[in-house]
């Protein structure tokens, strides 16, 4: 029921907002909470408990505690109290089998307690172990909070904005508001951010006020991310100004979860913010003058007060709360019932140290005033008001947990811990508060500590004899606050590498995957088989710009390279290009591609598509190590780059050079590096052959790619992908680095004993290929052809008599060939051409044969046409 | 001795080249410009050799590595830097450049501290080379290959602030 208006009221009952709570019209006014105009309009029952589904109501109304989680337009375990109420929100209560009144779950508190005491989980349900994610999906539906909705997103957006400040205020209370305009009259940069509705929209002079918003933690370097609803401020300041208050503790004693037990401040919200008159009857059980307060405004606001208790100096030696349905009926102080519908209890107020400990601060406990203070605060903070304990203390919050045939006792309301578990726990032998925490799960829920850790301090202290001090506090980890997983995400992007080609690609109606970080064309139709075929026979073009390139340039390059690589280059030509295979310190294959010599002191370098940028810190690392007068640069994206492959090869390309000769057969000769301009594009052209026909490599600028690609395609170059590619170099028995090899394989075991000239004085690798050269060798990389027409997965298993004995790499179906081929790693007494060995394919295994050289076109005459 | 021309699109016949931007800014707010085919030099050796020419921007990155931004041919400037006793690699096609305006735009893409550049960072998710002009101007360069992500999560952040559709 509202008041008449109240002087700081937050509402404007001129403006009427309707929503909808649990498949019901509901409404309340502008300036509202969801929660409070629930409250309003008589809702009592705000959530159901985690585990035991007991009925629970508003307890803090500012957001701390588990008992206003709700489903809010699909966002699952939003805290209604301090969520302002929007116009055609869908709210709905979660956790809950029935209704919020009649949750038929409830029947674990009834009957499950003697079945479910803490540690439950562990003991029972590891065994059988198979029949664990039956239980996982029981548990997970009857205990646990608010489920994600997978078809909805949630917020529409969420932001992320790097902010710097010179003053960081967090708490925007008395202290905090005097800290930010104090520190606003030395100059700009004063932020201020406080949780609650009071200051949204607020002006303070020099200030840029952030409310409602939430400091999530604080981290290394001083970063503080701030949620400010859909936007995640995170903020560096040089001075951070910590103002959080201090927090009202419940205090612990038979059924004081029931619905209508609440800390003061909750009382005082509903009361000044919202207008609301809360109760009827109150019995107010206070330990500070606040507290006490507050029994003066229910009475104005027209509840009746029949006693209030100032526990400071009137300890009371039993306090319990009674119930009918879940809701208070009355309050039992000594073993005097007083009627009631309402009971505000509060053990006084906590420090909320929090983000000073995660700061770095040490914590110490006050024995005189019963709470945990911060001290010694880390350079560049300081602590302001309540939080250094300023008017802070609290009363023993535990209050005849012993009661037999007693209602539960809740230490902690988020995990549905109670006194008994945690003494359940210390005889258990769980004996540090650490441990503790882990097995009972208090201070682990939605409240993370704010209401339970110092209670279950005090409760461990008093049960294991030991001051509060040694027990000590657990360990301060962020988010302070709960915050929505998409937030912490930010904006949905994931940056892919697309050459200049790509839209090409897409508007050829390409399949495009992921290949590492790029986006490429797996093929263009249905058949890759297809394209295949083109390049064999006709022509085709594929875009290639994904290969590493680097430039090596210095009166050194050609040392360098000698030593970065097992094969020669100072008796390469300019002009001229060579394979080369990247080994490292352990001679395990790293990365492969070719070297072609521009002049004598400039090479050209193509990496694998993956390998760029590890190439290149490869070099450079080296380089540095070395002191070689040499420059090495990465123009991988400065360079579109496309093979244009196939018997047509040469006729196409010379109808695009100025002059034809320039790509006759013996000017430009297999494994020949020319400049050309082609179609109007200077360009570095290649002549090799990876896919096994005439070939050449054209690298050119960037922006020029669609333009080339256009005039090859218009030329009649079929466009192939990345899938044609790799039948194609299947069949020539090329190996692909990372796909054939692995971190174990080297040069000799993958077939490339021609390439180390171990006669060098040095490169790198090279004692450990000598070593190999030394030692039996384990493996061996061969092609095969299969026996039937199956294809076997890459990484199937070789068979030999019976057991384990290699594994396939690459696999593929050849219609050039004729069957199906691919490579493996044998055993080397299993290599000799011809030898049969098994592979498992769908649960059965057939047999292949070695293959020794290139499936197609075994002497090379068609690449070096 | 070659002279690298298949680094420069400036060689290239007229009409050849574009934008790597060209798709993603396409009917763009004017917070955000492409500045993806002016020249830029990348720069190795000695950069106290280097003379910026008129209307020329030299970028130190260290010692021995900087970018030229030039508003006249790369593949000339290359040549005049070369003569000067430095490496220079035409990398105009290298990367792709925005110029974008407002402060908290950019605080929403980067957290590079805006008083203190030019620097080298995140921007987007990627790295980049952010530039401040005057006022709340500022240019960014990134690799050209990841330009289109990045110019998506220039509009979809100024959607954010709703400085565009
Ligand atoms: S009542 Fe909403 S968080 Fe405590």
């Amino acid at each position: 029921m509202r008041l008449g208006p109240q002087p700081r009221e937050l509402i404007d009952r001129s403006q009427r907002v309707l929503f909808t709570f649990d498949g019901r019209a509901a409404g309340g006014y502008t300036g509202d909470t969801i929660g409070s105009a629930l409250y309003a309009s008589g809702q009592r029952v705000f959530s159901r408990s985690f585990k035991y589904h007991r009925p629970r109501g508003l307890l803090c109304c500012s957001g701390h505690c588990p008992n206003c989680l709700m489903t809010v337009d699909s966002v699952p375990n939003v805290r209604v109290c301090v969520e302002p109420i929007r116009a055609g929100a869908v709210v709905e209560p979660q956790n809950v089998w029935g209704s919020l009144d009649r949750d038929a779950l409830a029947v674990t508190d009834k009957i499950g307690g003697p079945f479910t005491p803490v540690g439950f989980y562990y003991r029972t349900m590891i065994r059988p172990r198979f029949m664990w994610p039956l239980y996982e999906k029981v548990l997970r539906n009857l205990a646990g909070l608010g489920k994600v909705d997978e078809r909805h997103h949630g917020h529409s957006r969420y932001d992320v904005e790097h902010r710097r400040a010179r003053v960081l205020v967090v708490g925007g209370g008395q202290s905090g508001r005097a800290a930010a305009l104090a520190a606003a009259t030395r100059g700009p940069g004063v932020v201020l951010v406080d949780e609650g509705m009071r200051l949204r929209g607020a002006e303070l002079e020099g200030v840029e006020v952030l409310a409602p918003a939430r400091a999530l933690g604080i981290w290394e370097g001083g970063l503080v991310p701030v949620d400010a609803g859909g936007v995640l401020y995170r903020f560096r300041a040089e001075r951070i100004v910590v103002a959080t208050g201090a927090l009202e503790q419940p205090l612990v004693f038979p059924g004081n979860d029931l619905v209508g037990v609440m800390l003061p401040d909750g009382v005082r919200r509903l009361i000044r913010d919202f207008a609301i008159r809360p109760a009827s009857r109150a019995v107010v059980l206070a330990s500070d003058d606040d507290a006490l307060e507050v029994a003066d405004e229910l009475r104005e606001a027209g509840v009746a007060v029949p006693r209030v208790v100032d526990l400071r100096t009137a300890p009371l030696g039993r306090i319990e709360a009674k119930g009918r349905r879940g809701r208070v009926s009355a309050a039992v102080l000594d073993g005097r019932a007083v009627e009631c519908d309402l009971v505000v209890a509060s053990a006084g107020r906590q420090p909320s140290y929090s983000l000073l400990a995660q700061a770095g601060a040490r914590v110490e406990y006050e024995p005189s005033r019963g709470i945990f203070v911060p001290a010694e605060l880390p350079a560049g903070f300081e602590a302001l008001g309540a939080v250094t304990g300023e008017g802070c203390a609290t009363v023993h919050p535990l209050r005849s947990s012993g009661a037999r045939n007693g209602d539960k006792s809740f230490v902690c309301v988020c995990e549905d811990v109670t006194t008994k578990d945690v003494d359940r726990a210390i005889a258990e032998g769980f004996d540090s508060i650490e441990l503790s925490k882990r097995y009972t799960t208090v201070t682990m829920g939605p409240c993370q500590g704010k209401l339970c850790q110092l209670a279950s301090i005090r409760l461990y202290a008093r049960t294991t004899g030991v001051s509060e001090a040694t027990v000590g506090t657990t360990t301060a980890r962020p988010p302070w606050a709960p915050v929505e997983l998409g937030l912490l995400a930010g904006p949905h992007h994931e940056p892919a590498r697309r050459s200049s080609i790509h839209f090409r690609h897409e508007e050829a109606g390409a399949t495009i995957q992921w290949a590492g970080p790029w986006k490429r064309p797996y093929a263009y139709g249905e058949h890759p088989e297809d394209e295949v075929r083109a390049v064999h026979e006709s022509l085709g073009v594929i875009d290639v710009s994904t290969l590493g390139k680097i430039l090596v340039e210095g009166p050194q390059a050609v040392e360098l390279l000698e030593r970065l690589y097992p094969n020669r280059f100072g008796d390469m030509k300019p002009g001229r290009i060579r394979y080369g295979v990247i080994t490292s310190d352990g001679g395990r294959i790293m990365d492969d591609g070719t070297i072609a010599r521009l002049a004598d002191d400039l090479f050209y370098v193509t990496t694998t598509s993956t390998g760029a940028d590890a190439v290149t810190a490869w070099f450079e690392w080296w380089n540095a190590v070395w002191g070689y007068d040499a420059e090495i640069v990465n123009v991988t994206g400065a360079l579109a780059a496309v093979n244009l492959a196939g018997p047509r090869a040469r006729e196409a390309l010379s109808r695009l050079v100025d002059d034809p000769d320039d790509v006759a057969g013996d000017a430009f000769r297999y494994l020949d590096a020319k400049e050309l301009d082609v179609a109007g594009v200077p360009c570095l052209a290649l002549r090799i052959g990876f896919v096994g026909e005439l070939g050449y490599e054209l690298h050119f600028a960037s922006p020029a790619g669609e333009h080339l690609w256009d005039r090859l395609v218009a030329e009649g170059a079929w466009p192939f992908g990345l899938e044609p590619q790799r039948v194609l170099r299947l069949e020539k028995a090329h190996i692909i680095v990372g796909q054939d090899t692995d971190s174990e394989s080297n040069l000799l075991s993958a077939g490339m004993s021609w390439l180390p000239k171990l006669e060098k004085d040095d490169f790198v690798g090279k004692l450990a290929v000598e070593h190999v050269a030394r030692r039996e060798e384990v493996e061996r990389l061969v092609g095969f052809t299969m026996e039937e027409d199956v294809v076997p997965a890459e990484g199937a298993q070789v068979v030999i008599e019976g057991r384990p004995g290699g594994r396939v790499t690459s696999a593929r179906r050849s219609e050039a060939v004729g069957a199906v081929i691919g490579l493996a790693w044998l055993p080397p007494e299993r290599c000799e051409d011809g030898t049969r060995f098994e592979i498992r394919v769908d649960r059965r295994t057939v047999g292949a044969r070695v293959r020794h050289g290139a499936f197609y076109d075994a002497s090379g005459a068609r690449m070096r046409a | 001795m070659t002279e690298l021309r298949f680094l420069s699109p400036s060689q290239c016949a007229e009409g050849s080249t574009a934008s790597p931007l060209r798709r993603a800014l396409d009917g763009a707010p004017e917070q955000v410009r492409d500045l993806s085919l002016q020249g830029v030099l990348e720069l190795r050796g000695d950069i106290a050799r280097v003379e910026a020419g008129e209307g020329e921007e030299l970028v130190r990155l260290s010692p021995r590595r900087g970018f030229l931004f030039t508003p006249g041919d790369p593949f000339e400037a290359v040549a005049r830097v070369r003569a000067a006793g430095v490496l220079a690699y035409d990398s105009t096609g290298a990367l792709a450049g925005l110029a974008l305006e407002g402060e908290q735009l950019m605080r929403r893409l980067t957290d590079l501290e805006l008083t203190k550049l030019p620097a080298a960072g995140p921007f987007a998710r990627v790295s980049a080379l952010v530039l401040r002009d005057e006022g709340e101007r500022f240019r960014v360069y990134v690799p050209q290959e990841l330009g289109h992500d990045v110019a998506l999560a220039v509009l979809d952040a100024l959607a954010g602030l709703e400085l565009a559709p």
